[in-house]
């Protein structure tokens, strides 16, 4: 095993395996979004505070700018395109439709992964246990009223 | 935590719109989010094109000093490299920004780059472009400045003293200054029986920080000289007006195009000087160049709301609690370079007396230079910073006269029956109920069992407050306010634009001069559309975004300064109501009537009381544009129709700087209960209520979110977010671990409340109100004051921004900040 | 956002991590990645090699010892810990770890990155030198156990050294523990934070935010007084930053202090 600088990785997204040649420094949120061309995923800071870019790596919820692609060799990642199946909303994006839980959209496929994530483990969860699961995603348009109603509407 | 919405029993609808209900006024589903949720929304950074080259800006780390020499020769030599720019090549092939104020600001010189000098941390010095993105920062880093440091200036009050002069060719850091003079200030003063004097009050600087930051992708067309733009700035129209003169091009040469835009806030107005650096780069490289702006860079060197201190504050008040008005010197810090500014020193006015009946307002205002982050019209743009120094003028008042605040309020508000009520300096304020809304503020929290809740509050060692925030958020400007602060302007009036055609299909499309951000403007132009129509919101295909090339615009297009609801929608009435004549017209022609006897419903154009004599939308489009032989000759109908709405403006009277600034007021009138703990200076809002009057809803629930919005932008400005400098001028909150933006678990329950005074002046009878006037900064000072200290014994909250420590400060020494108060009594 | 060139390896076993991160001086290892991405990101520091040590499954894992101690994996992440029954053994350890920013680093960020990176403002170097942690660090000359006391050696400076390992934390077995903080709003980072312990006797107290390392205090007793004598004596020179000032944070950490301690002693 020695240390490369660039590297051959292979990961599924959404279903889909792709096979790239990346630079060891490449951030796996800009292999998704420059290289995969998956601009769902957004990136809103630099310093991994604000969740636009949240993806599921193996099921499991982070930040896709705070790590590499290389990282993800081998994984599993779901990202906001894949959440909707042939054009057809799922529960989650017709509740934050309905319940104007997004303005400029910005932020929201970040939101609607953590909020993904929070519904596979808890399918009822309270008012506090949704405001803590999207702690993690800025959002600077909505003041999180509508979003944190239409996780609840969508756990119902 | 919940939400509870409160609708009043009965809405204040005061007469019925011209335009009958249906549906306008409900909350349809929007048409932005299918694509948002799916994350197929187009944003700037989405875009993407063949060979195109990354930019990566080299930024100064002086907040001031001479820059001796720039070499690029190692960072072309790095493989993958394309090309560079500096300052030395943009002094040559551009012309400066124009300035939009008099001398000295007029002598400004500002450029694309920093040419000999740079005046912030983090000043664009040179441009890097490479083949990645990663690549041309490892370029930016081997481009060699040498700076000779010059000593610096990073406070309004300093910087008028002019020993440190940013900028040589103005010889003074003054962009602007005058004296506002209304109503008789020296005789209030005689006539009181109290004057109030506050020594300083500081607003302090933020900004709202868009989730996505700026940046562009720039096409240039060597066969016609053309340059596409597919960016993110908010106000392309102005945008161009400052490029075209710099890069020595018609405006036609500049093409924007934008579809998603992640949030603008005011902070994507002024990207002129980074987009004209790529527009000159992908013209010297010959290939499309992407600028993405990192959040570090956005927050240390795009753009701040306007910092203002507050000194002097004079206020005349009578025996029984009315105020006179006021008196103030007002130091507005504009940082390195005035841009949008000095327009802040004007766009005050539009409120002059906040929510008063204050007669006598003398101002003294003037805006400064210092070294650092330019500022931007952060939404509540200089309107927020004036109405929060009413509202600290209203509450100190109180607490030093022993008066209740919510009393005086009421005392000193503008009354229902005396609207539209004409302000000392010639604004109208449409219309509104300021006292009830506080009324239903005021019961969403409790205020009743106001004591109670302190009792039990201090019984938890707690500090227990209540405060209010009464704003006015007013829409639609008269840009001839800028001939007030610069005669030379030939800029007044106002205007957007909509075009609407009924295709061959019988598709119903939609363009907009506008360039939203999330507003939701494809979706309540669909509502207006169908209400006017007959038809459904869902057949209405309004284009998303803005291309300039595709979308008509007038001079004023853009989005900014919460106008939609009245000259968006004012346009897209006005088309729509031409298109539905002209489809009258024609299905008359087809049936041999008269347009009289057409209406138009369910998507067909019929004759009256006939509805077997029908003609769906699809035929009328199709007989227009491919079966019209037959027709009569005279049929003047195009299916294609263009309107441009104009508020009703006068000129206002230069000399007396007086006159209708703005067409149409909403209200926020919001209320804040928090509980500190006194040992840390920690507090929590423990309820709060929002109450907004925005005249006709033309989609309730959108209006709701801008309440929400606005409020969390609000909240985060009075609690937390800060653009603190160290001495040297480097920015010390230069992203969101430092400057802590409210997240999920810090926001307050939030109660929203509203009634509808109907706006007599705008089409729809609706007032834009996405600004929101920053209520919540008002509420959250306010309600530490109150619970600091009551009857002229506790500190004075004289900053916006309070962050624990300056809480705990407060308490500590009280004496401190009372020393900024004094009362005469006759 | 943009990182400097880097290499990288996923070795899967410390052995060979070790011989990665002995064969360049350059060589740094990467746990979750939630404060060294950041850093490469403002390209503050640039490795020359990553050692991802995410591959090693005996670096990730918490045991709960017959007497009661917890071992746990320098890899376990704070997720892990606070979805584990066997880390309730000490239970503070979960609800420290839930404070920790949001799930997203807590899925990713480590107990044995978040002490190694010995920021001064994070919650656990502080909670661990309070109960009375044990690291074991491995090297190429074999392994040593160091106190958590004596693990802390300056700003982002521990008693890894280059070319080691943390590879384990040892907890001993308690209750009577308690943490107060106050953060840059709700799960913000911490202006100040104090961990307190009663389990072991006497009690011992944990400053963080106030020096480079967790300040270790031993009052005489659990008495107010006691607490506020000892954060006194320690006589703290606080940093200031743009959100406290020394006098600020040196009078949280006697507040904090005070409540930390009476978290804890209703818990004993
Ligand atoms: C938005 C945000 C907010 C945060 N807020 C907080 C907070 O409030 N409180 C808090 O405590 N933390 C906070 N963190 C930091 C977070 O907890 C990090 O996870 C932690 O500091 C580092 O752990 P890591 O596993 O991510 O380590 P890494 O970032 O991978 O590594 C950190 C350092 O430790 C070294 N290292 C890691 N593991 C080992 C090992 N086993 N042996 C030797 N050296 C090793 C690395 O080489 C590196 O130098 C925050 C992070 C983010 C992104
Ligand atoms: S872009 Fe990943 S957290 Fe902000
Ligand atoms: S909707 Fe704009 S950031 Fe959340």
């Amino acid at each position: 095993m020695e240390a490369v600088s660039r590297k051959t990785i292979t990961v599924g997204v959404n279903g889909e395996q792709y096979e790239r040649e990346v630079d060891a420094r490449r951030l796996l949120i800009h292999f998704i979004r420059d290289d995969l061309d998956l601009t769902g995923s957004h990136i809103g800071c630099d310093t991994g505070n604000c969740g636009a870019c949240s993806v599921l790596l193996d099921g499991t919820l982070v930040k896709s700018c705070m790590m590499l692609a290389v990282q993800a060799d081998g994984a599993k990642i779901e990202t906001v395109e894949g959440l909707a199946s042939e054009g057809e909303l799922n529960g989650l994006q017709q509740a934050f439709s309905d319940h104007h839980a997004l303005q400029c959209g910005y932020c929201t496929p970040g939101m609607l992964m953590s909020a993904t994530a929070l519904l596979r483990e808890n399918s009822s969860p309270s008012e506090e246990e949704i405001r803590k699961a999207i702690q993690g995603n800025i959002c600077r348009c909505t003041g999180y009223v509508n979003i944190v109603e239409a996780i609840k509407a969508a756990a119902q | 935590m919940t939400e509870t919405t409160v609708t009043p029993e009965r809405p204040l609808v005061v007469e019925e719109g011209d335009v009958k209900p249906g549906f306008i006024g409900q909350s349809v589903p929007r048409k932005e989010d299918k694509r948002l949720v799916q994350g197929e929304g187009v944003f700037f950074d989405d875009v993407k094109r063949h060979e195109m080259g990354y930019v990566h800006f080299v930024r100064s780390p002086y907040a001031h000093a001479r820059i001796k020499s720039v070499d690029v020769s190692k960072a072309l030599e790095l493989d993958g490299v394309y090309g560079t720019l500096t300052g030395d090549e943009v002094a040559i092939l551009t012309d400066p920004f124009f300035e939009l104020s008099t001398p000295p600001g007029a002598n400004i010189k500002d450029y694309a780059l920093a040419v000999g000098r740079v005046r912030h941390v983090g000043d664009p010095v040179a441009a890097v472009v490479a083949r990645t993105r990663e690549l041309a920062r490892d370029a930016a880093e081997l481009v060699e400045v040498e700076y000779e440091p010059l000593p610096h200036v990073l406070d309004g009050e300093e910087s008028l003293k002019d020993e440190v002069v940013l900028h040589e060719d103005a010889g003074s850091n003054t962009v602007w200054s005058g004296v506002f003079d209304w109503g008789d200030f020296d005789a209030a003063l005689v006539d009181a029986d109290h004057v109030v004097r506050i020594e300083r009050l500081h607003f302090d600087r933020f900004s709202s920080t868009p989730l996505e930051c700026s940046g562009c992708l720039v096409e240039y067309n060597r066969g016609t000289g053309q340059w596409t733009i597919h960016g993110n700035h908010q106000m392309p129209g102005v945008g161009a007006i400052w490029m075209a003169p710099a890069l020595r091009v018609g405006i036609d040469k500049l093409r924007f195009v934008s579809q998603d835009i992640g949030g603008g806030f005011g902070n994507k107005i002024t990207l002129h000087p980074q987009y004209t650096a790529c527009c000159l780069l992908a013209r010297k490289l010959n290939r499309p160049v992407q600028w993405t702006e990192w959040r570090t860079d956005q927050h240390t060197a795009n753009t701040h709301g306007n910092e203002r201190t507050f000194l002097d504050v004079t206020v005349p008040v009578k025996a029984d609690g009315t105020m006179l008005g006021f008196s103030v010197r007002a130091i507005d810090d504009c940082g390195a370079f005035p841009r949008y500014e000095p327009l802040g020193c004007i766009i005050w006015a539009q409120v002059t007396p906040g929510c008063y009946r204050w007669r006598n307002v003398r101002v003294d205002f003037t805006q400064v230079c210092t070294n650092k982050s330019p500022v931007a019209p952060n939404r509540g743009y200089s309107r927020m910073q004036h109405l929060w120094l009413t509202e600290r003028i209203v509450d100190i008042v109180a607490g030093e006269l022993g008066l209740d605040p919510i009393e005086v309020r009421k005392k000193n508000y503008v009354k229902h029956e005396e609207f539209p009520y004409e302000t000392p300096n010639g604004c109208i304020y449409d219309s509104g109920d300021y006292a009830r809304c506080l009324d239903i503020a005021l019961d969403l929290v409790g205020y009743d069992s106001l004591e109670e809740k302190r009792r039990e509050a201090e019984s938890r060692g707690k500090l227990f407050g209540i405060g209010i925030g009464s704003t006015l958020d007013s829409g639609t400007n008269n840009f001839g306010q800028s001939m007030i602060l610069n005669p030379e302007l030939q800029f007044s009036g106002n205007n957007e634009v909509a075009t609407v055609k009924l295709d061959i299909f019988g598709e119903i499309v939609v363009t907009l001069g506008t360039v939203p951000q999330g507003q939701g403007h494809e979706t309540t132009a669909s509502q207006v559309v169908a209400e006017i129509l007959g038809c459904t919101p869902d057949e209405v295909n309004v284009r998303a975004g803005h291309d300039t090339y595709w979308n008509s615009t007038a001079g004023f297009s853009g989005t900014y300064a919460s106008q939609f609801a009245v000259t968006g929608l004012g346009a897209v009435k006005g088309a729509t109501e031409k298109l539905a004549g002209e489809m009258r017209q024609l299905a008359a022609a087809v049936f041999g009537c008269s347009p009289d006897d057409i209406e138009l419903v369910e998507s067909q154009a019929r004759i009256k009381g006939n509805p077997e004599a029908a003609l769906p939308f699809m035929a009328l489009g199709a007989i227009l544009n491919a079966n019209n032989a037959g027709l009569p000759t005279d049929l003047d109908v195009t299916l294609n129709v263009r309107h441009v709405y104009r508020p009703p403006f006068e000129k206002p009277d230069l000399e007396r700087k007086y006159g209708n600034l703005t067409l149409t007021y909403a209200t926020q009138i919001h209320a804040c209960a928090l509980e500190i703990d006194a040992e840390t200076g920690v507090y929590e809002i423990v309820d709060y209520a929002a109450v907004d009057d925005c005249g006709n809803r033309i989609h309730p629930q959108i209006v709701e979110g801008q309440v929400h919005g606005a409020t969390a932008q609000a909240l985060g400005a009075a609690t937390h977010e800060i653009f603190t400098y160290d001495e040297e001028g480097n920015l010390l909150t230069p992203n969101f671990y430092d400057y802590h933006v409210p997240h999920a678990l810090d926001m307050p329950p939030m109660k929203t409340g509203f009634i509808e005074s109907t706006s007599p002046f705008t089409p729809l009878g609706a007032k834009g109100m996405g600004e929101g006037g920053g209520a919540g900064i008002h509420a959250v000072c306010a309600a530490l004051q109150n619970a600091l200290g009551r009857r002229g014994e506790g500190p004075i909250v004289w900053r916006s921004c309070n962050p624990y420590e300056s809480v705990w400060d407060l308490l500590q020494k009280p004496e401190e900040t009372r020393k900024l108060v004094s009362v005469e009594s006759r | 956002m943009l990182l400097r060139e880097v290499e990288y390896a996923r070795p899967a076993s410390v052995q060979e991590a070790l011989r990665l991160l002995g064969a360049n001086d350059g060589a740094r290892a990467l746990a979750g990645g939630q404060t060294l991405i950041n850093v490469m990101k403002a390209r503050a520091a640039s490795p020359d090699v990553l050692v991802d040590l995410a591959d090693i499954g005996e670096l990730r894992g918490i045991e709960l010892g017959s007497d009661g101690t917890l071992e746990i994996g320098a890899m376990t992440t704070y997720s892990d810990i606070i979805g584990s029954a066997e880390a309730r053994a000490r239970p503070i350890l979960g609800e420290v770890c839930n404070q920790i920013a949001d799930v997203q680093v807590r899925n990713r960020g480590t107990m044995g990155g978040n002490v190694c990176s010995n920021d001064p403002t994070n919650h656990l170097p502080p909670l661990l030198v309070a109960i009375g942690a044990t690291m074991t660090i491995v090297g190429q000359n074999g392994e040593r156990s160091v106190p958590a006391e004596e693990f802390f050696l300056g700003v982002y400076m521990t008693a890894v050294g280059p070319g080691e390992l943390l590879t384990k934390i040892f907890v001993p077995p308690g209750k009577g523990d308690g943490f107060a903080s106050v953060p840059i709003g709700k799960d913000g980072t911490c202006i100040v934070n104090v961990a307190a312990s009663l389990d072991g006797g006497a009690p011992r107290l944990a400053i963080g935010c106030v020096d480079a390392v967790p300040v270790l205090l031993r009052p005489d007793s659990a008495e107010d007084d006691a607490v506020r004598a000892a954060v006194r004596s320690a006589n703290l020179d606080p940093p200031w930053d743009v959100h406290a000032s020394a006098d600020y944070r040196r009078h949280l950490a006697e507040v904090l202090a005070l409540r930390a301690v009476a978290q804890a002693a209703g818990r004993t």
